[in-house]
């Protein structure tokens, strides 16, 4: 199931609206959470037109959204990144509390999601690692079953620069075949970029008119890490699914 | 039988003592030992038998005449002979010549040594009519006339008897006295040996013969650790060490030994005692000609600094892993892929070549597969495949829920596109393969295939006759069919081991460099045929990246390596440049040119197949302009046809088709040779080697190279002035002598291209944050285009291909001033430094150069090494030892050599071909030692020319 946790707010429709679009891709079922602490007009409204059955939960959150999703066994939690597109912090304080301790995927949405939404197209950039690449190879394989295109990005830092390149109308070819046989799944796209990852994780889904981010993460938001996660959260006009990578 | 562990393997070859191990005596009927090592032959075997006595003696008595493939040698006379037997009977092969004063000595020292003991009272004879030996028999009585071996213990009591009564101590003694009168009467390092009844004092003995063995067992691709020694007398006899104990030399360290005699004082450690004589020596026989029956694999050393291993099997890793352990053989390569399917797997075959398609998108064409196996890889199976460098085998064993499998494979050097594969293993994971079946019109395969209690042997060949025909590799088939799978393994040992005699480079003192080495030599010896055309893409016969194109990788980094170990590959080479000129020409006169203008990238049809636009490493889509700007290439195979002449001093090369690439190459820059007002020649809008910047004007590496060519061809051409005339000689001289190379005496600089020191002076040494680095992907490409910031030697390629062409002493300022501007962000960079650094006596810099050139794909420091081989940066790792840490460089009929040896490394030694001789230096600390057979001219450091002949020539001053 794909739970949805909505907030009495202007973001309420369009975490709505991907809840149901992720829970298509899953082929799974969609219900939606509310806690009422500030009136239920919006939300209530909301769910009703998107036909999604809403619920209930008692204070405090988000413990009783954790509380929730461990209960339920709920397999993606889809939460508003804030509550209108101007607001002061990229999110909220119940969306940073959650990303930081839900141990399971979550979709953080920016209230300006454009709508309807339907999901054609994934981004999921790729630093390299075995860890990013192990806790994103579910959420890979699932999305590549599906009719979502994905396109995986990498992009060279000065953490990871590679030390040769021959013959430039070649390097990339054979670098990306083997990148993404290691790292994802033969056959996908791959762009690749240079320079500070998450903006060109911003403009890459921009250009190639991505409408999901799907980023890997240690779910640590101590000062210095974590930068591409803050840098989409803060600027990305999609959905953004977070995928904890655990210590296996 | 039950025999011991480490009997319990196949051998490869044996080596064993004759009278007492493989017979009781010399009258004894020899024809088990006979059937028995003649049907080992047929079955591949090597076989050395060991003797004190004669040819006579010994084939009399055993009479075998083997058909091969495997060999039988008689070493005998105590050392001094070897005879090689097949099926005309014996054949000597090696003789060890007393000189008439050797003889002499020989004889006075027997007389010294029986005068001393008949002094202490005991009478003996001598006995001289022996080849490089004098036999004193101790006990010459009509009883002991001759022992029979059987009676060895009883012997041994009756000499010891004697000597004692006569005051001796025993057999110690008495060989003590001899030893003492053969030193006296100058025969120094005499061989005193005693088989209890004789005392013998001889220029060689019974550890020659297994030296020999041992040498020639090398030189045929068997390691010692394959071979079985046997003898009836290793353990002491009489306090002397026993007769067969010379067998135990050195060179067999990691053999295995067994003795079959009494041994009545026990045999030395690490001597398996088998006991029972002859008779155990045979089931010894028999139970390794049934191994050879049943179709058991052979062993595969792991010798230090010749092998290469994967364990298990890591998904991450594994199409590097496969493509390190590719076997080529110069016409096919096979990635060394698990024979059990896996998806982290991509098994493949290309040929060298083979191409599909058109124009740019013309790639090497995927072939079928010959060595896959129908069964999957479990997750937890046992996996192990090593390679051994030496001989192109890689064994594989796997051990997994549903059975296991040895299996060993090569594709033979011996008949390139013959690929053979040996596995036994259950039936559950060898239960569906089909006897026969045609891969693809021009490539077959055949099995041979027998099962028992649920163990399947299964001899597979393929052969693959890609551009030529089906008739062609049915033939072939049919042929290595005839000759079976133990003539193919012995013939393609024997083989990659010749290679190796002519090729190897031995660097003392650092262990993991040495296999690294060699692992770079293995694959370029792999990647090239020696005969008829050959096509070097960039990744030889190791995968199909890069399309399999042939760039100025082959002419100038993978030819000067086969030009001085096996110069016909090189000439196979150079082959497949000649037969495209025609390409070349219409190249040049489509371009307003003369002359041949070769393609900076080439396949099939010899047209440019360069693409016209890439996206790079940044994600950039940009226009590729090496196909039209880099023309360096047009000089590179010029240069190429020029190195192989020099080290092979070919003449009807240089005069036909190799004066015809000089003088087609030369035409081409006459006519690309802009002469401005002020008579200066200009090549403008070029790319040189350092492809940060393009189109730029005078570039020195293509101005100089230009230069080099125009007079190279002139000189050729006056040598052979058909169809050039003398007017046309001329013009390429004044050309030559026009060109500005942007060479400033003040400073000693090279400008490596018009406006080149106009640029941002940024030095990557200090920016970046490691080297060697992809500075586009650091700095982006338009920032890099207009900074001083070098891919690769350019300026510094010149030191290195044409010292004689640049600026005397100017290598350490352009060294000081490029190498810390270049990245290294070519593949071809490193090795190309470590040469450079070592000339310019910066010899720790160029030791880690030449550390990482070694290792871009065994670490996969490109993160590309799935789709090939870095062949030509395997290449540039030669360049460093020959050119750079040897200074070797062919003269004339000199041969120049100029060491540099590290102060890690202990020696240096390399093997080359020059001019029709084999030579072979060692570089030491404080001399160079050089074997040249037959003898050539060498000239150490500058000094004047000496003869380096058969036996050597060590030379002082390094």
């Amino acid at each position: 199931v794909v739970l949805a946790a909505v907030d009495n707010s202007a973001a309420a429709r369009a975490v709505l609206a991907t809840a149901a679009a992720v829970a298509d891709v899953m082929h799974a079922g969609v219900e939606a959470v509310h806690v009422r602490n500030d009136g239920d007009r919006t939300v209530t409204a909301a769910a009703r037109a998107a036909g999604i059955p809403l619920r209930e939960l008692e204070d405090p959150i988000p413990q009783s959204l954790v509380r929730e999703v461990e209960r339920r066994d709920i397999s993606v939690l889809v939460v508003g990144a804030r509550a209108v597109p101007v607001a002061r912090h990229p999110a909220g304080h119940v969306a940073l509390a959650l990303i930081t301790t839900l141990r399971r995927p979550l979709v953080v949405v920016p209230p300006e999601v454009r709508l309807p939404l339907r999901l054609r197209r994934a981004l999921v950039p790729l630093d390299g690692t075995k860890a990013t690449a192990a806790a994103l190879d579910e959420v890979v394989e699932l999305v590549c079953g599906s009719s979502v295109e994905v396109i995986v990005l990498h992009v060279f830092d000065e953490t990871c620069l590679p030390r040769f390149a021959d013959q430039p109308q070649y390097e990339l070819d054979a670098w990306a075949r083997e990148f993404l046989a290691r790292y994802s799944r033969a056959g996908l796209k791959l762009e690749v970029r240079a320079g500070v990852p998450g903006e060109h994780v911003l403009q890459v889904a921009e250009a190639v008119d991505a409408d999901l981010i799907v980023l890997g993460w240690a779910q640590d938001l101590s000062p210095g890490r974590a930068r591409v996660v803050r840098a989409v959260l803060s600027r990305s006009r999609v959905p953004v699914l977070l995928v904890p990578c655990l210590s296996r | 039988v039950s025999l011991p562990a480490p009997l319990d393997r196949r051998f490869e070859a044996f080596v064993f003592d004759w009278d007492g191990t493989a017979v009781p005596d010399r009258e004894a009927d020899a024809t088990d030992v006979r059937r028995r090592l003649e049907a080992l032959c047929a079955l591949g075997a090597e076989v050395a038998v060991v003797s004190g006595t004669n040819v006579v003696n010994v084939d009399g008595q055993l009479g075998a005449r083997p058909s091969g493939p495997g060999r039988l040698y008689l070493c005998l006379n105590r050392g001094s002979e070897v005879f090689r037997v097949d099926a005309d009977g014996p054949r000597l092969v090696y003789r060890r010549a007393a000189t008439p004063a050797e003889d002499a000595v020989l004889t006075s020292a027997a007389e010294a040594a029986a005068r001393r003991l008949a002094e202490r009272g005991l009478r003996t004879e001598i006995v001289s009519a022996r080849l490089n030996r004098r036999k004193i028999d101790l006990i010459p009585e009509p009883g002991w006339s001759d022992p029979p071996k059987a009676r060895i213990a009883e012997l041994l009591e009756a000499v010891e008897g004697r000597l004692v009564a006569a005051g001796l101590q025993g057999l110690r003694e008495a060989a003590a006295i001899a030893t003492e009168a053969a030193a006296e009467a100058g025969l120094a390092g005499a061989s005193v040996t005693s088989d209890a009844k004789h005392l013998e004092i001889g220029l060689t003995d019974k550890s020659d013969s297994a030296r020999w063995a041992f040498g020639e067992l090398w030189r045929r691709g068997i390691a010692a650790s394959l071979t079985l020694v046997a003898g009836d007398e290793m353990g002491p006899l009489g306090e002397l060490p026993g007769s067969d104990s010379l067998l135990l030399v050195p060179e067999g360290n990691g053999s295995t030994a067994v003795s079959v005699g009494r041994e009545p004082e026990g045999v030395p450690a690490g001597v398996i005692a088998l006991t029972g004589g002859p008779t155990a020596f045979l089931a010894l026989l028999d139970d390794q000609l049934e191994r050879r029956r049943r179709r058991e694999p052979p062993g595969l050393p792991e010798i230090p600094g010749w092998s290469l291993a994967v364990d298990g099997l890591d998904p991450e890793l594994e199409r590097a892993h496969e493509t390190l352990l590719t076997l080529s053989d110069g016409v096919i390569g096979t990635t060394g892929s698990p024979l059990g399917r896996h998806p982290a797997a991509t098994p493949g075959v290309v040929a060298i070549g083979v191409y599909e398609g058109e124009g740019a998108d013309t790639a090497l064409a995927p072939l079928p597969v010959w060595s896959e196996l129908p069964f999957r890889l479990a997750p937890d199976a046992r996996l192990r495949r090593a390679l051994d460098l030496r001989t192109g085998i890689l064994r594989e064993e796997l051990a997994q829920a549903d059975g296991s499998l040895e299996a060993l494979r090569f594709s033979s050097l011996a008949r390139p596109g013959t690929a053979t594969l040996r596995v036994v293993g259950n039936r559950s994971l060898l239960g569906r393969t089909r006897p026969s079946w045609e891969a693809a019109p021009t490539a077959l395969v055949a099995e041979n295939r027998t099962e028992r209690d649920g163990r399947v042997a299964l001899d597979r060949i393929a052969a693959y006759a890609p551009g030529v025909g089906a008739e062609s590799a049915r033939l072939k088939l049919e042929a290595a069919r005839r000759d079976g799978y133990e003539a193919l393994l012995a013939e393609h040992r024997a083989t990659w081991a010749g290679r190796w005699e002519n090729a190897d480079v031995v660097v003392e003192g650092d262990p993991r460099l040495q296999n690294d080495i060699r692992f770079a030599l293995f694959h370029l010896i792999g990647s090239v045929p020696d005969r008829g055309e050959a096509a070097v893409g960039a990744r030889g016969l190791t995968g199909s990246g890069y399309r399999g194109h042939v760039f100025w990788d082959a002419d100038v980094f993978v030819l000067p390596f086969f030009a001085a170990t096996h110069p016909q590959s090189a000439r196979a080479m150079l082959e497949y440049r000649l037969r495209r000129l025609g390409p070349a020409r219409a190249a040049a006169k489509a371009g307003g040119r003369a002359g041949a203008r070769f393609p900076w990238e080439s396949a099939a049809s010899g047209d440019d197949v360069t693409p016209q636009s890439a996206r790079a490493l940044t994600g950039q889509v940009m226009p590729v302009r090496t196909g039209l700007e880099e023309e360096h290439i047009v000089a590179d195979v010029a240069w190429a046809a020029a190195c192989y002449e020099a080290w092979t001093g070919d003449e009807a090369f240089a005069r036909g088709p190799g004066r015809e690439l000089l003088v087609e190459t030369a035409r081409y820059w006459a006519s690309r040779v802009e002469v401005d007002g002020e008579g200066r020649g200009h090549i403008r809008g070029v790319i040189g080697p350092d492809e940060y910047h393009e189109h730029v004007d005078d570039n020195a590496f293509t101005n100089v190279m230009a230069r080099w060519n125009l007079r190279r061809a002139a000189a050729a051409a006056r040598r052979e002035p058909t169809g050039v005339s003398q007017e046309e000689i001329d013009s390429w001289l004044r050309t030559a002598e026009t060109l500005v190379d942007g060479y400033d005496p003040a400073s000693g600089l090279y400008e490596q291209f018009a406006g080149f020191f106009e640029l941002e002076p940024l030095v990557i040494a200090d920016i970046a944050p490691h080297r060697p680095v992809s500075a586009e992907v650091l700095l982006g490409h338009e920032r890099l285009h207009a900074a001083q910031v070098v891919k690769q030697a350019d300026v510094l390629m010149l030191h290195h291909l044409v010292p004689d062409e640049v600026a005397e002493g100017s290598l350490e300022a352009n060294l000081a001033f490029y190498e810390p501007r270049t990245a290294h962000g070519s593949s071809l960079s490193p090795g190309i430094h470590s040469a450079l650094l070592a000339r310019a006596e910066r010899l720790e810099e160029a030791v880690e150069w030449l550390r990482l050139a070694s290792r871009i794909d065994l670490d996969d420091l490109t993160a590309t090494t799935a789709s090939g081989l870095h062949v030509a940066a395997m290449g540039s790792v030669w360049h460093a030892l020959a050119f750079g840490f040897a200074g070797l460089r062919p003269r004339g009929d000199v041969l120049e050599l100029d060491p540099r040896l590290p102060p890690s490394w202990d020696a240096l030694e390399l093997r080359v071909a020059f001019r029709g001789s084999r030579v072979r230096l060692r570089v030491e600390p404080d001399a160079v030692t050089i074997v040249a057979e037959p003898a050539v001219r060498v000239a150490l450091s500058g000094g004047e020319p000496v003869l380096a002949p058969p036996e050597g020539v060590r030379l002082a001053g390094v």
